[in-house]
């Protein structure tokens, strides 16, 4: 049924969340963006399922499109960083001119 | 209680093994840990879409996050070459409070989800043809925009990554 699918899509969206909150390093909390990606896409895919209709997956094959062009941008952004100021954890980030 | 059908099993089975991967991915103290747990996450993500009849996105998802979204990971942390991870703590200062606001958050959604029933005429049939076919008509604008939106990131992510000049000297 889609409440399985629905309920399964919350838990990995609620375990990306809790990562990106509780984590430190800046590649792992875009790999729970990642996983939060995932399970929103899921989601999506269930209801193209159980709705009988194909836009849901074209949705996900534009949302798994920006997921790759947000990563793509955010690991630059993250690479440039450690470079400028030599320091990869979000919470000793202070100074917004590194 | 009624025997389990195969679907079942198979789903219960990706229901945790997705949950352990993905609590994985955030416990592990080496970054390229959590790389391969993302992995597997990712290819069973991909096996949740063959559940659901979406025999492209299944490829879809494996031809571009792990070959595409993994590999520039893994190349990210290995340019980083971070040595120092394992000596430092993993979470943030106010960690219980955040695990706390995200239980609230994942006990409103169980509220919600627990007794939603969609009213379907039929489950749909896997049918690529199909999806092609609404890609370049219907949503042949949108397809367009994010061939744009692509290459700008393309282009950003080059411009931002690239080392500074000034700073060599």
């Amino acid at each position: 049924m889609i409440n399985q699918y629905l309920l399964l899509s919350a838990t990995l969206f609620t375990i990306g969340l809790i990562g990106f909150v509780l984590r430190r390093d800046l590649i792992v909390m875009l790999m729970c963006l990642e996983i939060m990606f995932n399970a929103v896409n899921i989601s999506f895919a269930s209801f193209s399922y159980y709705g009988g209709n194909y836009t849901g997956q074209i949705f996900v094959l534009f949302s798994i499109a920006v997921a790759a062009a947000e990563a793509a941008v955010g690991l630059a952004i993250v690479l440039s960083l450690v470079r400028v100021t030599g320091i990869n954890h979000s919470d000793e980030l202070r100074n917004l001119r590194g | 209680m009624s025997p389990l059908s195969i679907d079942q099993i198979f789903f219960i089975y990706f229901f945790l093994s997705l949950s352990l991967l993905s609590i994985g991915v955030i416990a592990s103290r080496n970054i390229i840990h959590s790389a391969f747990f993302l992995l597997i996450f990712l290819l069973h993500v991909a096996a949740v879409f063959l559940f659901l009849n979406a025999e492209f996105l299944m490829a879809i998802q494996i031809i571009v996050y792990v070959g595409g979204v993994l590999a520039l990971f893994i190349f990210a942390i290995m340019v980083m070459n971070i040595k120092d991870e394992l000596k430092h703590r993993r979470f943030v200062k106010f960690a219980g409070s955040g695990f706390l606001v995200s239980l609230l958050f994942f006990a409103v959604f169980y509220v919600f989800l627990r007794n939603i029933r969609l009213e379907t005429s039929k489950p749909l049939t896997s049918d690529t043809n199909m999806l092609g076919s609404l890609l370049y008509s219907y949503f042949l604008l949108p397809f367009e925009i994010l061939s744009l939106v692509l290459l700008i990131a393309l282009i950003a992510g080059i411009l931002i990554a690239k080392k500074n000049p000034k700073e060599d000297r």
